[in-house]
């Protein structure tokens, strides 16, 4: 087909069917590229904007001293702007949260996706969402209350604000994420794989261990490196409960030492500090380097990905062919020696000498007597610890809810739900914040979820793995690391002062749509590749151009992931503080806004001054704390009723 | 094929292109229309008559305080909003002064957001809004981007160093608190009086960021302007220092009085055996107590319209009176 003469053939063959079908499917396909094409220039505007602003410190300081200066003290008298620390922090923090929760969401998504009876699954799943739905700031008051108190008695120290306790709140916020993109990677799995497997007479476990979970892999992958995105973005929860000191652990593995984390600096210090000051440029340096962080990561991530597909066949979800088994057995070996190895030495130096040897001698009687027991006990027992994840998952839920519904109920009742705030919200209600953060969230989505969708499909359906694509999704990852705060301040900096929105509604949508983005694309093409590439064939065989098969075809069923997807992003959107801090809200208002263009309250700004600034209004602070709990369940429950219809649907 | 799909590529890219550049040309126009529209009408602040910066109110705003506030504004029941950003520790009292300020003027719309102190300078200073808050003093480089700037201070607030009530202390010395934030002194044991029972008496340093207007403030007169230790847990706001203070057994903290309450201990200040000061309303205004600072509105040019009227509302009977009910410390 010679595409000139086409084109220039178009305009008089209009009432041709065929041509005037081609020129639809390119105006589609164009169509889908623009939006994929979108995350990466929002990533290059921030790029921009951070590096204007950053770009001063490297020349002031010079980029070696920035990076590896040991102390950071902006305001000294002679200010020192070492973020060494300040990376160090990040690094364990984050390494330290993947550790609590890769193992438990994993536990937990397996335990979903192949032990529960559906009846506790629909209970389940839900409920490990409910997760992503809390607000970071109850996270870090959660944590800072509870948390921190437990571990300074626990360990017997002077203050529980710590590593440890920072780690565990981020793995707690990362699980659901983690869970729910895992699950449904492992559910996605075709059964004729499990079939198989247990007809050659492994057992259940086996077929978990050895064939679902590695064909999942991409899934679970990509799962990990969202995670890895929400823990070290994580901003409002952490600076509450890690302590901000900023030193790095002396000596480095001593997990009950304060840190600070790049995040939690960025987020006490830049509200305050003064516009274009040496201190300023030096926060936004900080924030680059948290990007570059954050790149090496996924970088990192997708090489492994990569290299694990490379040995897949071209399409889809077919079973990939391992590397050799001589080279693989040498290669596990290896590495669990050195993982069990470092695991010990970390356990003996970090915890109490009775904990860590409880945990050595059980790790080696489990080594050493593996090969004695009979696979059905194996089975005995690693079900009983997926079934011990999924429950911790569930108590942790319900320690969280329990101080959140105790403390909050006594503030509901109807005035609070339709009043607005009075007495600085001690008294009176939240009703202007309810609507604000509904038409937030709502914004944000009718913004985010088009554009991610559309940029899924474009990856998806319309390219194979090029660098066009590798850019693309390069982006999308990128934007998944940025911390919210950053998003923050470029709403701030472009949105309401270059654009000349004010602090409006339009404007937080708009950043909060920017944050949810990456999730929407994320989870949009882990369950398009699950739609088996037999359909679209099918489909096309049959004559169906490519975008009847994309709407009719390969949609219909990929829409259960999508929707978890959506799902995941109003619960963070309706949660997040940090981005819509600078660009859309006020503490109060007389009127509801009446265009886009007018500024709202929203409950999780509001929490966070009452919480913090606000002395007095315990009560009403838990009361917003449980009224946004609710609306989070609202949206879930709306979105999980289409889910299970969806599900039918495909099913039947 | 292979012209075909580089056509398309073309396409696209160039529809990338387009989308990208269009996004700078809304950018452009827009900051165009802003600069014009500043010598008019700020569109975030409607009720700034256009004619503001022309027919700049010949009153100061001291000799604006002293006038009795004239309430002509917004009360004829005409819907005029203002916008206020910055301190979260002066929205407290602003939002409580709009509140009631709202409440006897009909049509008058205040909408407060925090921020810091250093977004409420920021956003007064570009003005996207019509007054700043800031619980610090301006800079001097802030000053000169920003030449139009009208400070007022609106109120006082005194800084109290609290510790957890398991503490045995009774009082402390403004030299004892300086070592202790220097990282000279770790133990309780090493202060007089002091003991933390059922604990090694290691201390506990919570400070507030180093951004903070209260900070600042701290480090310069406790700390004569040295940069304490680094094993200083950091925290970013009052309340988060009054949570951690009243929880940690060992801790010592510094919070705005307004905030001191029965989970905390604030401890007077012992010069000597005579002279023992503690910090209260009274102490910090009569200037006794020695930590206290001001907290300041900003407008940018001398204020208008609404926005003079609410602020010479805060400085007025009714304003000071809820300063003083939110803890803080009258000017007068």
């Amino acid at each position: 087909m010679n595409q000139d003469s086409q084109c220039q053939k178009t305009t008089s063959q209009f009432n041709d069917p065929a041509r005037l079908s081609v020129l639809k499917e390119k105006t589609i396909r164009s169509v889908f590229f623009c939006t994929a094409i979108f995350a990466v220039v929002v990533i290059a505007f921030i790029l921009l904007f951070l590096f204007l602003d950053g770009f001063p410190i490297f020349t002031e300081v010079g980029l070696i001293d920035f990076i590896f200066g040991q102390t950071w003290a902006p305001t000294a008298v002679e200010p020192l702007y070492g973020i060494f620390p300040l990376i160090v922090g990040t690094v364990l923090v984050t390494i330290g949260s993947m550790i609590f929760a890769v193992p438990l969401s994993l536990g937990c998504a397996i335990y979903i996706s192949e032990l529960a009876s559906p009846r506790i699954k629909s209970i389940l799943k839900p409920a490990t969402e409910l997760l992503a739905g809390i607000p970071s700031v109850v996270y870090g008051f959660f944590g800072l209350i509870v948390l921190t108190n437990f571990i300074r008695v626990t360990f017997d120290l002077p203050t529980g604000e710590t590593w440890l306790a920072a780690s565990v709140l981020l793995g707690i916020m990362a699980l659901p994420t983690i869970i729910s993109v895992s699950e449904d990677a492992i559910s996605s799995v075709p059964r004729e794989f499990k079939e198989g497997s247990l007809a050659i007479g492994a057992t259940r476990w086996q077929t978990i261990s050895r064939v679902i979970v590695p064909a999942a892999l991409s899934g679970i992958a990509a799962a990990i490196i969202l995670g890895i995105g929400r823990a070290v973005g994580e901003t409002m929860a952490v600076l509450m409960v890690a302590g901000n000191a900023a030193i790095i652990p002396d000596p480095i593995w001593n997990i009950l030492s304060p840190v600070r984390t790049l995040t939690a600096t960025l987020g006490i210090e830049m509200g305050e500090v003064a516009v274009g000051s040496d201190h300023y440029h030096a926060l936004f340096g900080l924030a680059i380097v948290l990007l570059v962080i954050t790149l090496v990561v996924n970088l990192s991530a997708v090489a492994i990905l990569t290299r694990l597909r490379e040995t897949r066949t071209s399409c889809g979800n077919v079973e990939k062919a391992w590397l050799t088994p001589a080279n693989k057995e040498k290669l596990v070996r290896t590495l669990k020696v050195v993982v069990v190895l470092g695991l010990a030495l970390f356990l003996i130096v970090a915890l109490p000498l009775w904990i860590a040897g409880g945990i050595i001698i059980a790790g080696a009687a489990w080594h050493f007597l593996r090969e004695k027991i009979s696979e059905k006990y194996i089975e005995k027992i690693a079900f009983a610890l997926v079934v011990a994840a999924a429950v911790i998952v569930l108590l942790i839920l319900a320690i969280i809810l329990e101080d959140i519904i105790v403390n909050g109920l006594p503030a509901i009742s109807w005035e609070f739900l339709t009043q607005p705030p009075a007495d600085l919200g001690r008294a009176g209600g939240i009703f202007p914040a309810i609507v604000g953060t509904l038409y937030l969230v709502a914004g944000a989505i009718l913004i985010a979820l088009p554009i991610g969708i559309g940029a899924a499909v474009y990856l998806i359906e319309y390219t194979k793995d090029n660098p066009v694509t590798r850019l693309i999704r390069t982006g999308a990852d990128l934007l998944n690391g940025t911390p919210s705060i950053v998003f923050g301040l470029f709403g701030f900096a472009f949105l309401v002062l270059y654009l000349n929105f004010g602090v409006s509604l339009i404007a937080g949508q708009i950043t909060l749509a920017f944050m949810v983005l990456p999730t929407v694309i994320r989870t949009t093409e882990e369950s398009l590749k699950s739609v088996p590439d037999s359909l679209r064939e099918g489909s096309l065989a049959l004559g169906a151009t490519k975008w009847q098969t994309i709407s009719r075809v390969v949609l219909p069923p990929a829409a259960p992931g999508i929707l978890t997807g959506a799902i995941l992003s109003i619960g963070r959107a309706a949660g997040e503080t940090a981005p819509i801090m600078f660009t859309a809200v006020v503490f109060s208002q007389r009127y509801l806004p009446s265009s886009v263009f007018d500024p709202v309250m929203a409950l999780p700004y509001h929490l966070f001054i009452l919480a913090t600034n606000v002395p007095g209004a315990s009560t009403n602070k838990y009361g917003t704390a449980l009224v946004l709990l609710l609306l989070v369940i609202a949206f879930y429950s709306v979105a999980i009723v289409i889910r299970n219809h969806y599900v039918k649907k495909a099913r039947g | 094929m292979n012209a075909k799909r580089s056509s398309y590529l073309i396409v696209t890219l160039s529809l990338a292109a387009l989308l990208i550049f269009a996004m700078f040309g809304a950018g452009c126009t827009s900051t165009e229309s802003k600069t014009t529209a500043a010598t008019s009408a700020p569109t975030a602040s409607p009720t700034v008559a256009a004619t503001a910066q022309q027919t700049v109110a010949a009153a100061s705003t001291t000799a604006a305080v002293t006038a009795a506030p004239v309430s002509t504004i917004a009360s004829s029941g005409e819907k005029q909003t203002i916008k206020i950003s910055g301190s979260t520790t002066v929205l407290p009292i602003v939002q409580k002064a709009a509140d009631q300020y709202m409440a006897t003027h009909e049509g008058a719309d205040i909408q407060i957001a925090g921020g810091g102190s250093g977004v409420g300078v920021q956003a007064i200073g570009a003005k996207t809004v019509d007054i700043g808050m800031s619980s610090r003093e301006v800079t001097s480089a802030e000053k000169a981007k920003y030449p139009g700037l009208v400070i007022t201070s609106v109120a006082q607030d005194g800084i109290a160093v609290v510790v957890n009530p398991a503490n045995e202390i009774d009082y402390i010395t403004l030299d004892q608190i300086k070592n202790i934030y220097l990282g000279k002194i770790t133990k309780w044991t090493e202060i007089t009086g002091a003991n933390v029972p059922n604990t090694n008496n290691q201390i506990v340093i919570i400070g507030r960021d180093s951004a903070s207007g209260t900070r600042s403030y701290f480090d310069e007169t406790i700390l004569s302007k040295k940069t304490p230790t680094n094993k200083m847990l950091e925290k970013n706001s009052n309340g988060a220092v009054l949570q951690t203070v009243a929880q940690t057994p060992g801790s010592i903290g510094y919070i705005s009085i307004g905030f001191v309450s029965d989970d905390v201990k604030a401890l007077p200040i012992w010069y000597n055996a005579q002279d023992i000061v503690a910090p209260t309303i009274d102490n910090v205004k009569t200037k006794t107590y020695p930590v206290s600072r001001d907290l300041y509105v900003i407008t940018n040019g001398q204020p208008t319209g609404l926005t003079s009227d609410f602020i010479n509302y805060i400085l007025g009977p009714d304003g000071q009176k809820i300063v003083a009910d939110e803890g803080y410390v009258t000017l007068s």
